[in-house]
C-alpha cells in the first residue's frame, strides 16, 4: 500500500461509509482505522484512553482522512451506547463495526491454576461482552443501512488454543462462536459477520524482537510469508476488503489473516 | 445396548470398569442417560451437579449436590467426592446453564441473560477444571467435555449459547497444552443437540444442505456416547488430546 491516500489502490472500496474501529489507539486496531480511512470510510476511533485515539485520529486527519476519537471502555454497556449514538450523530449512520479491543490481560502468561475470577471477568469483559454490546446496540443501523458489516477480531489462538494464557483462548474461540451464531441470526437482515484471526508486527511484538533479534528467524519460519503481518498494510487493507461490495457472499467465517499460519481449517 | 444403534465394540465396553469417573453437570440435564451408561460400564460414578431432577433421580451413582458459583464450592465438591469414591481417572464435564438454552434474537436478550449465559458458563468449566487438576495431574487421567455440536455452526437465537460452548472448547485447547506432559488429555465432543437434551427440540439449528445431512441416517442415541468416553480414558484413546470428536452420525463432517 502505498503512502498517501489519493495512490491507495483502495481509496473508494468504502467511500462515504461509516465505520467504528474499538481499540484503535494503537496497534492492529490503529492500522485497521488507517485502512477504512485509506478507502474513503469516515472512522470512529474508540479507545480507552482518549490521548491514544486522538493521535489515531490526527494521523488520519493529517493524510486527508475523516476521523473521530471517542473515549469508549467498551466493557461499560452504557458507554458503548454512547459510542453508538455519538457516532450516528456525528456521521448519520453507521455501516461498519469492528471490534478489536483487547484487554490488556490478555498477552500475560499464565497458568489455569492461577486466573482468579477478576481476570477471567476482565478478559472475558472486553472481548465477549463488549462483542454482545456493541452488536445489540448497532443492530438498527446495520440492518438500515443494508450494506452492514460487523467484524469480530479473534485471533489464531482461538482456532489453536495457544497455551500462554488459558483465558485468552476461550475468549478468542468465544467470539468465533459469537460470530457464526449471530451470522445465522442476522443473515437475513443483510448483515454480514465475520471474524479474522491476524497474525501482525505490533509495537510490543517490534520492541521484543529488536531486543531479542535471534527468536526472530525462528517465529518467522512459523508463517509461510516469512514475517509478521503490517498492521495497516496486511491486516487492514484485509479489512478493508472484507467490507466492501467485493466480499458479500461470506458471513460467519474466522478468516487467518496470517502469513499463512494456521491452515489447519 | 439396542442393535442396529450402531453399539460400540464390545472391548470398549471395558476400559471403564472400575474405574472413578465424576460427572460434572451444571445446569442442563444431559446427564441421566450418560450416567446409566458409565455405571453399566463397570464404572464407579459421582455426579456433582446443580440440576434438581438429575439430584432426585434413583440411580448407583453419587449424588453431590454442588454449587458452581465460586471457586471454593467446585473444589470442595471435588474433594468429597474423592473422599468418597477415589482420585478420578475421567472427568466428564458438561456447563450449559439453562438461561443461555432460551432461543432468543440477540438484540432482545437482557444484560442478565448474557452474563448469566456466556460469561457463567465458561467461568464454570474455569473452576471445574482448575479443581480437576488438582486429582488429575499428580497421577495422569482423561478429562471430556461435552457440549451440543451447535457450537461448531452456530445457531440464530443463541448467540450466548454458541459462544459460551466455543469459548469452553478453546480453553480446553489451551488446558490440553499446559497439561499434556503430565498425562492428563483433554478434549471435547460435540454431539448432535438433541440427543444430549430435549431443551433443543424447538432450537432452530442449523441445516446441512446435501441430499445425505446426516451420513449414518439416524439420530445418535444418548447411550452412544458413554462408550466413547470410555474409549478416551483409554489407552488406546489417551493418544487423543485437544481434540474435537463430532458425535453425530456424520452431519456436519467439520474441517
Amino acid at each position: 500500500m502505498t503512502t498517501t491516500f489519493d495512490e491507495n489502490p483502495q481509496r473508494d472500496l468504502l467511500r462515504g461509509r461509516i465505520a467504528i474501529v474499538t481499540g484503535a489507539g494503537a496497534g492492529v486496531g490503529r492500522g485497521i482505522a488507517e485502512a477504512l480511512a485509506a478507502a474513503g470510510a469516515h472512522v470512529v476511533i474508540a479507545a480507552r484512553r482518549l490521548a491514544t485515539g486522538v493521535e489515531t485520529e490526527q494521523i488520519i486527519r493529517a493524510a486527508g482522512g475523516s476521523a473521530l476519537a471517542i473515549e469508549t471502555d467498551v466493557a461499560d454497556r452504557a458507554a458503548v451506547e454512547r459510542l453508538i449514538g455519538h457516532t450516528v450523530a456525528a456521521f448519520g449512520g453507521l455501516d461498519i463495526v469492528i471490534h478489536n479491543a483487547s484487554s490488556g490481560r490478555a498477552g500475560k502468561p499464565a497458568l489455569l491454576e492461577d486466573i482468579d475470577e477478576a481476570g477471567w471477568y476482565e478478559q472475558s469483559a472486553v472481548g465477549l461482552e463488549a462483542s454482545f454490546y456493541l452488536a445489540r446496540a448497532a443492530f438498527p443501523y446495520l440492518r438500515d443501512t443494508g450494506r452492514g458489516r460487523f467484524i469480530v477480531l479473534s485471533s489464531s489462538q482461538g482456532l489453536h488454543g495457544g497455551a500462554m494464557n488459558p483465558a485468552y483462548p476461550a475468549v478468542k474461540n468465544g467470539q468465533r462462536g459469537f460470530v457464526k451464531a449471530l451470522a445465522r441470526e442476522w443473515g437475513p437482515h443483510g448483515i454480514i459477520v465475520n471474524a479474522i484471526a491476524p497474525a501482525a508486527l505490533t509495537g510490543p511484538a517490534a520492541s521484543y524482537l529488536e531486543k531479542n533479534p535471534q527468536f526472530k528467524a525462528q517465529i518467522h519460519q512459523a508463517f509461510p510469508l516469512q514475517r509478521l503481518g503490517d498492521s495497516r498494510d496486511d491486516i487492514g487493507s484485509a479489512v478493508v476488503v472484507l467490507c466492501s461490495d467485493y466480499w458479500r457472499y461470506s458471513t460467519g467465517l474466522t478468516i487467518p489473516v496470517d502469513g499463512g499460519n494456521y491452515s489447519a481449517l | 445396548m439396542t442393535q442396529g444403534s450402531g453399539a460400540a465394540p464390545a472391548e470398549n465396553d471395558a476400559a471403564l470398569r472400575g474405574k472413578v469417573v465424576l460427572v460434572v453437570l451444571s445446569g442442563l440435564d444431559i446427564g441421566g442417560a450418560l450416567v446409566a451408561g458409565l455405571l453399566d460400564q463397570g464404572a464407579r460414578v459421582a455426579l456433582l451437579t446443580d440440576n434438581r431432577e438429575l439430584l432426585a433421580m434413583s440411580t448407583a451413582a453419587t449424588l453431590i449436590d454442588t454449587a458452581f458459583d465460586a471457586r471454593a464450592q467446585v473444589e470442595a465438591a471435588f474433594e468429597l467426592a474423592t473422599e468418597l469414591l477415589g482420585a478420578p481417572d475421567l472427568v466428564v464435564l458438561s456447563a450449559l446453564p439453562a438461561i443461555a438454552a432460551q432461543v432468543k434474537a440477540l438484540v432482545e436478550l437482557t444484560d442478565e441473560e448474557w452474563l448469566g449465559g456466556a460469561r457463567t458458563a465458561i467461568r464454570t468449566t474455569l473452576y471445574c477444571l482448575q479443581a480437576a487438576g488438582a486429582y488429575l495431574k499428580p497421577r495422569g487421567g482423561a478429562v471430556v467435555l461435552v457440549g451440543p455440536s451447535l457450537g461448531l455452526v452456530g445457531c440464530r437465537g443463541l448467540v450466548g449459547l454458541t459462544a459460551a460452548l466455543e469459548g469452553q472448547r478453546g480453553l480446553m485447547k489451551s488446558v490440553a497444552r499446559q497439561w499434556g506432559q503430565t498425562g492428563v488429555t483433554l478434549n471435547w465432543i460435540a454431539c448432535a443437540p438433541r440427543a444430549l437434551s430435549s431443551v433443543f427440540a424447538e432450537a432452530p439449528l442449523a441445516v446441512k444442505s446435501d441430499a445425505v445431512p446426516v451420513a449414518l441416517g439416524r439420530a445418535i442415541d444418548p447411550a452412544e456416547l458413554a462408550p466413547v468416553l470410555g474409549f478416551l480414558a483409554s489407552a488406546g484413546g489417551r493418544v487423543f488430546t485437544g481434540a474435537t470428536l463430532t458425535l453425530d452420525g456424520g452431519e456436519w463432517m467439520v474441517p
